[in-house]
């Protein structure tokens, strides 16, 4: 697809453009969803596309291309210019990336096997069968098969090109109306899928979950399961974004240098992470990604930026480009030192959430938000569990965060439909989390 | 365009198909937002594509491509027949579709405005009308996002039982982020968006930068005065905007045949309501839901669904009952009715899924002194922020934004931040009045994987609950 890169780019220096980032996706996705234990459709997507950003006279513009004929290119780059030439500027716009720049391969993002693979209703399957071993009556869910190629070029220099697969599975099993659990698994690299780790503990929780009472209400202890806490992180991750500040959606807006969180968290954005669902080896100025240290030990350090907003702000892009928007890639929540087993036995009183969802928010400015758990919810007591229901988190972002009590030693990617940014996070014990439940 | 869809439906019949659709679906428009006063930069919207769902043997396929060549749709439909037949064998029983009455048509919504004629500066003329009244309104507003969008989408569905229907839809809608700052305290209006069917002069009557001031000095106002809300048990008036939200979150999904049957449960979740709860009383006798995509100009607005089948009014709830679930052919079929025409895709791309369109309250006889009059100690909770339900949608909570004290049957000093916390069953059985105007309110429906964010009002009329115990922060 360089060829047409390159046309598209020769093409718009020509007409006068200044800055110019063409970036060109070939994607097949494969899915096959699942519910009530059976297979409900199966997609295939096939796409071609150049995203093109252009810039005259720090006006802006973007579009997507998906008819890559030389005519529809010259068609949309003369309404491009002719839109452009008559709008008001945007006054803090600072460049692109100044390439070129080398690139380094990165371990596990790409396997020739998930390319290849014909078939992978195996997998569901299995995932399914696992789930119903740990007695679930009804399993629903969906995998995905990815296999991405990306070809970058820039007006300052850079073509690069990225190549990726991937595969995952998300499981939801259940016992009764009231009694589910849920598990995911995503990886970048065929052998190292474990799809049946996500169906199992998708029907252990819902075995735990059986006959569950109302949840109390107040302030508890809180232990996040992974997949809980990263559906936060994933949130966060947004307001991490120099842009989220700017425009209001924020709670880390003018908090730079101060601390924001306990001083054992500290939490990155990784964008070359080897296995990680969100790793590329560029970002959309062809900067390489690289690890970004956001929150060190309580102390918020950086937002995530692309170059015109870190020239704005007097310091180097972290390479989290998005043209417009600057986003994190991968979310890593350091872990601490506590054993899953400890960290229980840590919360002498307090609640076991496996999973939330519908998190949003009173007021992005301060973080006030609540979000629900769902499939099982435990009540913690001197190391028993009890399951519990009709409860929702209502707390406040920066006081979860300052209110980290421990942490679990092993991390676990979570990638799934309410996490939209991929995260690594351990076990988290979390005091004093508001819980509320209905009133009437 | 019409051959090429087609021949996709030929092809996949050809190939072994018992049933085919093709859905061409084209989006152009533009999109521009305004951060802080700076224009963020426009983005041109130009997407087009086809997407093709088969059965064969009882397993669904669906399969798309935005490379429109023959190759390619066929290359496509293949891979559908292909992933449809390995997906029947992974299951307990065959895939059937309710039978429907189908239709060769045409049909679009026109323009008094046609947005495709007004230059981009004239459009970001409106964001800055907005920037400009929000400046002048006299509060301290430090962050404010705006957005402009407009599109053209055209469709073209044809499927192997006759249907053939092309629709041309004009969409247009502007949003707005604006925080409050005073005294050290910051309140927000966020992600607030004015939005329908039809060309611009619909935003331009509508004028948006009156709502963005009315909510800068409802805010201002809140820091100055707001006190906390009543405790203990109230009564409350919820606005069209608050009512539109409820019956979105806790009759409109909830009513989602996939979900009841459990084909959403691992993303968008399933339903306290069971097939046999039909007729069974959920709320009070003034409480009636209606659903209805067919509303001129409203942002759900369709005439025919992705499956080819004519929209109406739909009647969730009827004077208290649980009267209609929402239904595609699948799930109609499954409950022996016809299809009441809820499927729809958000691009060609997706598959066509159970959604909403245009959710409200219907209308009762009072007039809005008489649903406070006889209020001795309530709240009027006029717009909300935060809200979430559970997955069963059968928990729920609303925080108002913009609330007012109810005392002795005036309206008096805001409040900050009152928080409706309760079961969907409480909330419609406490309603004992509902008002006559009807207001609605666009937004913006998840659901779906991958992810299908469609265009919906929620509205209806002011409604008021008796007996709340009002929580507060």
């Amino acid at each position: 697809m360089f060829d047409v890169n390159e046309f598209i780019l020769k093409k718009a220096k020509e007409l006068g453009f200044g800055d110019v980032v063409v970036l060109g996706y070939e994607m097949d996705r494969r899915q096959v969803r699942f519910a009530n234990n059976e297979i409900t459709v199966a997609k295939n997507w096939h796409e071609r596309k150049v995203e093109l950003f252009v810039e005259l006279d720090k006006r802006i513009a973007g579009t997507s291309i998906t008819e890559l004929s030389e005519e529809n290119i010259e068609r949309t780059l003369k309404a491009l210019l002719s839109t452009l030439k008559n709008m008001a500027p945007k006054e803090d716009y600072y460049g692109i990336a100044e390439g070129p720049f080398e690139y380094r391969d990165i371990p596990e993002t790409f396997d020739k096997a998930i390319v290849e693979l014909d078939e992978p209703n195996e997998y569901v399957e299995r995932a399914i069968n696992a789930a119903l071993e740990e007695r679930a009556k009804r399993v629903a869910g969906v995998l995905y098969t990815d296999h991405n190629r990306i070809y970058l070029t820039t007006s300052n220099g850079v073509e690069a090109f990225d190549e990726g697969t991937g595969i995952e599975i998300s499981v939801r099993a259940f016992i009764g109306d009231l009694e589910s659990g849920h598990g995911t698994n995503s990886v970048r690299i065929l052998k190292k899928f474990d799809p049946e780790s996500a169906g199992r503990k998708a029907g252990e929780i819902a075995k735990m979950a059986q006959n569950p009472e109302q949840g109390p209400e107040g302030k508890f202890d809180v232990i996040f399961d992974p997949l809980a806490f990263a559906n936060l992180l994933s949130y966060m991750s947004f307001m991490t974004s120099a842009y989220a500040a700017e425009a209001g959606f924020s709670f880390l807006a003018g908090k730079l240098g101060q601390k924001v969180a306990n001083e054992d968290v500290t939490i990155k954005d990784v964008g070359n992470m080897p296995n990680a669902y969100g790793t590329r080896k560029f970002d959309d100025e062809g900067v390489p990604t690289r690890e970004t240290t956001i929150i060190e030990n309580g102390t918020f350090k950086t937002f995530l930026l692309n170059t015109s907003l870190a020239k704005k702000y007097g310091t180097e892009t972290t390479a989290n480009a998005g043209l417009a928007m600057p986003h994190a890639w991968n979310i890593l929540l350091e872990p601490g030192d506590y054993t899953k087993e400890d960290l229980f036995s840590e919360v002498k009183k307090g609640i076991y959430i496996t999973n939330v969802w519908y998190t949003r928010f009173q007021n992005y400015v301060t973080g006030d938000f609540s979000t629900i758990p769902r499939d099982g919810i435990f009540l913690v007591e001197n190391g028993e569990l009890k399951p519990i229901r009709n409860i929702r988190v209502s707390d406040n972002f920066q006081r979860i965060l300052e209110n980290i009590s421990a942490l679990g030693k092993d991390i676990h990617h979570i990638h799934w439909w309410e996490v939209r940014t991929p995260v690594f996070t351990p076990y988290v014990v979390v005091k004093d989390v508001g819980i509320t439940r209905a009133t009437k | 365009m019409h051959e090429l869809v087609e021949f996709a439906v030929e092809k996949a019949l050809e190939l072994g198909a018992s049933y085919a659709e093709a859905r061409f679906e084209e989006k152009n428009g533009t999109s521009l937002a305004m951060k802080n006063g700076n224009p963020e930069g426009l983005e041109v919207i130009s997407d087009r594509g086809i997407g093709v769902r088969i059965l064969v043997d009882g397993g669904m396929g669906f399969a798309s491509t935005n490379v429109l060549t023959k190759e390619s749709v066929a290359e496509a439909v293949k891979k559908a027949v292909k992933l449809a037949k390995a997906a029947s064998k992974v299951r307990n029983e065959p895939i059937r579709f309710s039978n429907e009455d189908f239709h060769e048509v045409y049909y679009e919504v026109k323009m008094r405005k046609d947005f495709r004629d007004v230059s981009v500066e004239e459009k970001l003329e409106l964001l800055k009308k907005v920037e400009e009244d929000v400046l002048e309104a006299g509060a301290q507003t430090p962050m404010r996002f705006l957005r402009y969008s407009d599109q053209i989408w055209h469709k073209i569905f044809m499927n192997s039982e006759g249907a053939l229907v092309e629709s041309v839809i004009p969409r247009v809608s502007m949003m707005y982020n604006l925080v409050v700052s005073e005294n050290g305290q910051m309140e927000q209006a966020p992600f607030v968006q004015r939005a329908f069917s039809g060309g611009l002069e619909l935003i331009e009557k509508d004028e948006p930068w009156k709502w963005a001031v009315k909510d800068v000095l409802a805010l201002q106002r809140l820091i100055r005065e707001g006190r906390k809300p009543p405790e203990g048990k109230v009564d409350v008036v919820i606005s069209p905007e608050v009512a539109g939200i409820a019956v979105h979150e806790s009759v409109g999904h909830p009513y989602e045949a996939d979900r009841i049957f459990g084909r959403e449960a691992a993303q968008a979740g399933e339903s306290f309501v069971k097939p046999e709860m039909l007729g069974e009383r959920i709320g009070s006798e003034v409480v009636t839901v209606i659903e209805d995509p067919t509303i001129p100009n409203s942002w759900g607005f369709y005439l025919y669904d992705d499956e080819g089948v004519k929209a109406r009014p739909r009647y969730l709830i009827k004077d208290g009952i649980i009267t209609e679930f929402l239904t595609n052919r699948e799930y109609a079929a499954k409950l022996g009715q016809r299809s009441n025409a809820s499927a729809r895709a958000i691009n060609y791309n997706r598959e066509p899924i159970v959604r909403m369109a245009n959710t409200y309250l219907a209308p009762g006889d009072y007039s809005f002194d008489e649903l406070i009059e006889d209020i001795k100690l309530g709240i009027y909770m006029v717009s909300f922020n935060e809200w979430n339900i559970d997955d069963r949608r059968y928990q729920q909570r609303y925080i108002g934004r913009e609330a007012y004290l109810i005392e002795n049957g005036e309206i008096k000093h805001p409040v900050r931040r009152p928080i409706l916390e309760i079961t969907t069953k409480a909330l419609w059985s406490s309603v004992d009045a509902v008002g006559k105007e009807v207001e609605y309110f666009p937004g913006t429906c998840g659901k779906g994987e991958p992810g299908q964010g469609v265009p919906v009002w929620m509205g209806g009329a002011p409604a008021r609950l008796r007996g709340i115990p009002l929580r507060r922060p």
